[in-house]
């Protein structure tokens, strides 16, 4: 099984080559012969991979624990929903599990884009298999997930971390995933476009429902983040710019400005050079996230384990793909040039703008604050570090500035707003923030950011309000049914402006949900039984600790009572679980009280069973729900957007009142939903503990620097250092290394008692590097690039060859087949 | 693009981008802390005082106060010792002979830690990142172990 299932990467990665190959070569012999070949091995890298995942979940399924992946991730007792989702659940799986979703993702692109983009599929399969084909070299020289063990086969896995066992982690990872991976059909579409020098708009229409898919399940990803974080980690937030986090906040910053900025070059004709940089930027991200989450150039508890090689290996990949891209932009600039020139600042086009440079900065500074500690090792020698304060400082104002303009973008006009205009626009958004902010100021509320913001959701409400309500005047006045039907039929006539308006109303709530932060209170302190404590408009009153027991795990639990303004609400239990096998590190179960306006949420952090006392972290969460119910809004927006154009055209035309109320109680209704659906269940990680280990302190710099040489050999902690393992194997190899450092050993004769002692290099972190090893490092990048050679060479002379004028006249029909095509199309586009 | 124009936008980029750099840098020397071993900052402790710190090293000889919240505990690492001074609830995982870093400031009377200052290092099963590095490897007081598969 496992030697099927390398032979099958492998094969994967010389059929990708292959349609690589000829899909260029087809292209520019203008060989429909060779092009579709290309796009039949393309098809067939899907179904190729999709058999490896079969394996490979079935190798999950049935224990083999030959793979050492398998082993890794799983053991015996695993329920069968996390033996399926530890696919992804380490690196190498989830490398693979990426190459299967962009061969999938590619090949519905291809086949929806076949024939309205006859002219761009070549390059796009090729591109896509190029990026197929880094990752599959990536899986076959250094990661194979179905590399087995030789010998001493485990007849147990070791299971896969406990906290992944969790609902959300079998959503979040994958979520995240589809939104990266969705980012490389626009990026293929785009270069494809530069390829060919196609550059009219019909690339964007191809791929505008491809991003907005992907930055959807994006949100979603970094949505289920949050909600995990908030239920499982009990710190009381929901957002604590960890590096992974921020990984797949970065492409959703310049997804969103695409989004944005794709408009103004369907109406206007402008943008076009900043929107393919758009895209580029968009996918260099995704790449450039997971090197960042893979490598271990930056720390974080999400991210998986150092990785000297694999970090080469991406930043050479990262490195092409800028050359490459941004070479191509250049060298097509004079295609690219802007139909219109910017008319006058106050206008939509410079609103759009000025959210686009906003969400880049954005992006950019999260990008310098995340690689700060790195950028100042680097720079300066030494480690800086900045907290979540420092982009707290930073992304406030810039949140706020953004939100305004959600506001004021699609009050002002295209091309050129009158005083007239931004009178008539202006008046009532303005008086409701204004009456908003004075009433808060009256209200004795001082937290200025969060008074801002509040002033600024309601100013964006009523910009979102009027638009709908003139829009349905309107509508009503030609159609005379009523208001909600005139603006369900509006909706319905222009989705993907009214679901973007949607999407806005979401952030409105998800900014109002972040400016409850400012309100937040909190108190750590110490409760003896009776005693209680008083925060917010909540109070909680100790009344002692029960311990119970189960056969899983020793619960410890606090029996609480909640007040909310004096009145009993009902008991409370935050607990503490010790897990039998893992006693040394209990797990924290929150207990959460939602409530529209506030939330508390309170901790149990520590206990004294005889004297009934514990310490507790209580917190009030004010409107944090609303982000929740913020994102199911946003979600529906975007489908709105989505949805096929006649879809909703036709129902909503021919639907007279009594039904058009009857839809707008589904949406209700699937609005509760997806709010209900975003409070998610109580889904309790499990902790996880090793034994106890104390830690054996170098006591000179050579032996520090000897532990940072020698890998741990335990064959579970993933090839860690020693100075950062913490297993007892790890700990038992520390002393003997202190051992041999006493007694004199050098450099060379501690690295050879480890070779002598295992009986290979595979103690070292690094291969010796010299004679044969460096021939070892060498050889699969050698094979790589001659590989990447000779295709190219192979495309290039395929290509060459019969450039005969007999080939014109076809292309011309394929051609003049294509632009009547368009021509469909933009008529269809036609408000 | 005519040459005025290119010349206007160089020039208003440069201006943005230098009041960026400006704005960034000032806000950067408030809010970055030095990431140390105890033994980097205690050979020359008096160079330190005053200076936010997160200070890596084996926290041993852990005492509470009776019936509150305020813990001393020394922090050692390559055979240099602090004494530190916290208030506030401390991570599970905070134990004699567990590596942490805490964050706070340094004075001659210790290391005073800032609120939720304590992170302590999770011995993780997952392949996740080295002990004790800054960043999110150690998690702040209160805050259970986590690890993502992505």
């Amino acid at each position: 099984m496992p030697a099927l299932g390398t032979f099958l990467l492998l094969s994967c990665f010389v059929v990708a080559a292959y349609a690589a190959t000829a899909c260029l070569a087809g292209a520019r012999r203008q060989s429909t012969r060779l092009t579709e070949s290309g796009i039949g091995a393309f098809y067939l890298v899907t179904a190729l991979m999709s058999v490896a995942s079969a394996i490979i979940m079935y190798a999950f399924v049935t224990d083999s624990y030959a793979i050492k992946y398998v082993d890794r991730y799983s053991d015996a007792a695993q329920p069968l929903l996390f033996k399926l989702t530890a696919y992804w659940g380490g690196l190498d799986g989830s490398i693979m599990f990426w190459v299967l979703l962009l061969s999938v993702f590619g090949a519905i692109a291809v086949r929806n884009s076949r024939e309205s983009h006859r002219e761009l599929i070549p390059y796009v399969v090729a591109v896509i298999a190029i990026v197929e084909m880094f990752f599959l070299f990536l899986m076959v020289v250094h990661n194979n997930p179905f590399e087995t063990y030789l010998a001493d086969i485990p007849p147990d896995g070791q299971g896969l971390n406990p906290l992944l066992q969790n609902v959300y982690m079998v959503i979040h990872p994958p979520s995240l995933y589809i939104g990266f991976v969705g980012m490389t059909i626009p990026f293929a579409f785009g270069m494809a476009a530069l390829a060919t020098g196609y550059l009219d708009d019909s690339w964007l229409r191809a791929v505008r429902r491809w991003t907005m898919v992907s930055w959807l399940f994006l949100s979603l990803g970094l949505t289920l983040g949050m909600i995990w974080a908030y239920e499982e980690l009990g710190w009381g937030g929901y957002w604590g710019w960890d590096p992974v986090e921020n990984a797949g906040l970065l492409p959703w910053f310049t997804a969103t400005a695409f989004l944005h900025s794709v408009m103004v070059q369907e109406r206007r004709g402008m943008l076009r050079v900043w929107n393919m940089t758009l895209v580029i930027t968009t996918f260099f991200l995704t790449i450039f996230g997971t090197f960042m989450t893979r490598s271990g150039v930056v720390q974080s508890v999400h991210a998986f384990g150092e990785d000297k090689q694999l970090a080469f290996m991406f930043t050479a990949f990262m490195t092409v793909l800028l050359v490459v891209s941004f070479g191509l932009l250049i060298y097509r600039l004079p295609l690219l040039r802007a139909r219109h020139e910017l008319d006058s600042w106050i206008s939509r086009e410079a609103a759009f703008l000025a959210n686009n440079w906003i969400l880049l900065f954005s992006a950019i500074f999260v990008l310098f604050a995340t690689m700060f500690p790195t950028l100042s090792e680097a720079v300066a020698g030494e480690r800086l570090t900045v907290g979540p304060p420092f982009f707290n400082k930073w992304m406030l104002p810039i949140g706020l500035a953004l939100l305004a303009l959600t506001g004021i973008g699609p009050l002002l006009a295209w091309r050129k707003s009158t005083i007239d205009n931004l009178r008539y626009q202006f008046l009532w958004p303005v008086v409701a923030a204004v009456v908003t902010g004075g009433g808060l100021v009256a209200l004795g509320v001082r937290v200025w950011s969060s008074g801002t913001c509040f002033a600024l959701s309601a100013f964006v409400t009523a910009t979102l309000v009027q638009e709908f309500v003139r829009g349905a005047r309107v509508r009503q006045q030609y159609s005379g049914s009523d208001l909600v039907t005139s603006a369900i039929g509006l909706v319905a006539r222009n989705q993907r402006r009214y679901g973007g308006y949607i999407v806005h109303l979401g952030i409105v709530l998800m900014a109002l949900g972040f400016a409850g932060d400012g309100f937040k209170q909190e108190e750590q302190l110490l409760l003896k039984p009776g005693q209680s404590v008083t925060v917010g408009p909540y109070s909680v009153r100790h009344d002692g600790i029960a311990i119970t027991q189960d056969a899983q795990k020793q619960m410890v639990t606090a029996r609480m009572v909640a007040f909310r303004d004096g009145k009993e609400i009902g008991p409370i239990a935050p607990a503490k679980w010790f897990y039998n096998k893992r006693t040394e590190e209990p797990t924290t179960e929150v207990a959460i009280q939602r409530s529209i306006g506030y939330d508390l949420y309170v901790v149990l952090a520590g206990f004294d069973a005889q004297q009934q006392s514990a310490t507790f972290h209580v917190v009030v969460n004010p409107l944090v729900n609303w982000i929740w119910v913020g994102f199911g809004i946003l979600a529906i927006g975007t489908l709105i957007a989505l949805l096929p154009e006649r879809a909703l055209a036709t129902a909503a035309v021919k639907v007279p009142a009594g039904a058009a109320t009857g839809s707008s109680t589904t949406v209700l209704l699937l609005l509760v939903l997806l709010g209900a659906s975003a409070f998610p269940v109580h889904v309790h990680a499990q902790g996880h503990v090793e034994g106890a280990s104390t830690v054996v302190v170098p006591m000179s710099p050579f032996e520090r620097e000897m532990q940072g040489q020698i890998v741990c050999m335990c064959g579970t902690c993933g090839r860690q250092r020693l100075s950062e393992c913490t297993c007892g194997t790890a700990e038992q190899m520390r002393v003997e290394l202190a051992g041999l450092v006493k007694q004199g050993y050098t450099r060379e004769q501690v690295l050879d008692y480890y070779v002598q002692k295992y009986g290979s290099q595979e103690p070292l972190a690094m291969p010796i590097d010299k004679g044969f090893n460096r021939l070892a490092w060498a050889v699969p990048y050698a094979v790589g690039v001659a590989g990447a050679i000779f295709a190219g060479a192979a495309a290039f002379r395929w290509s060459r060859r019969r450039h005969g004028p007999e080939a014109a006249p076809a292309v011309e029909a394929t051609q003049a087949e294509a632009w009547q095509q368009k021509l469909d199309e933009e008529l269809r586009d036609l408000d | 693009m005519s040459g005025s124009k290119t010349v206007k936008i160089a020039i208003s980029t440069l201006v943005l981008g230098l009041a960026f750099s400006a704005m960034l840098y000032s806000s950067l020397s408030e809010d970055t802390q030095y990431y140390k071993h105890v033994n980097e900052v205690m050979t020359q402790p008096a160079n330190w005082y005053g200076k936010r710190l997160q200070l890596h090293g084996h926290a041993s000889d852990i005492r509470r106060k009776p019936d509150s919240l305020d813990y001393r505990f020394d922090v050692a690492y390559g055979g240099q010792v602090v004494r530190a001074n916290y208030t506030g609830i401390v991570p599970d995982t905070f134990k004699d002979g567990s590596e942490v870093v805490v964050k706070g400031t340094l004075g001659p009377e210790g290391f005073v830690v800032e609120p939720n200052g304590v992170m302590a290092k999770c011995p993780s099963k997952y392949e996740a990142g080295s002990p004790g590095n800054p960043g999110g490897a150690s998690h702040p007081a209160g805050v259970k172990q986590t690890s993502a598969a992505n």
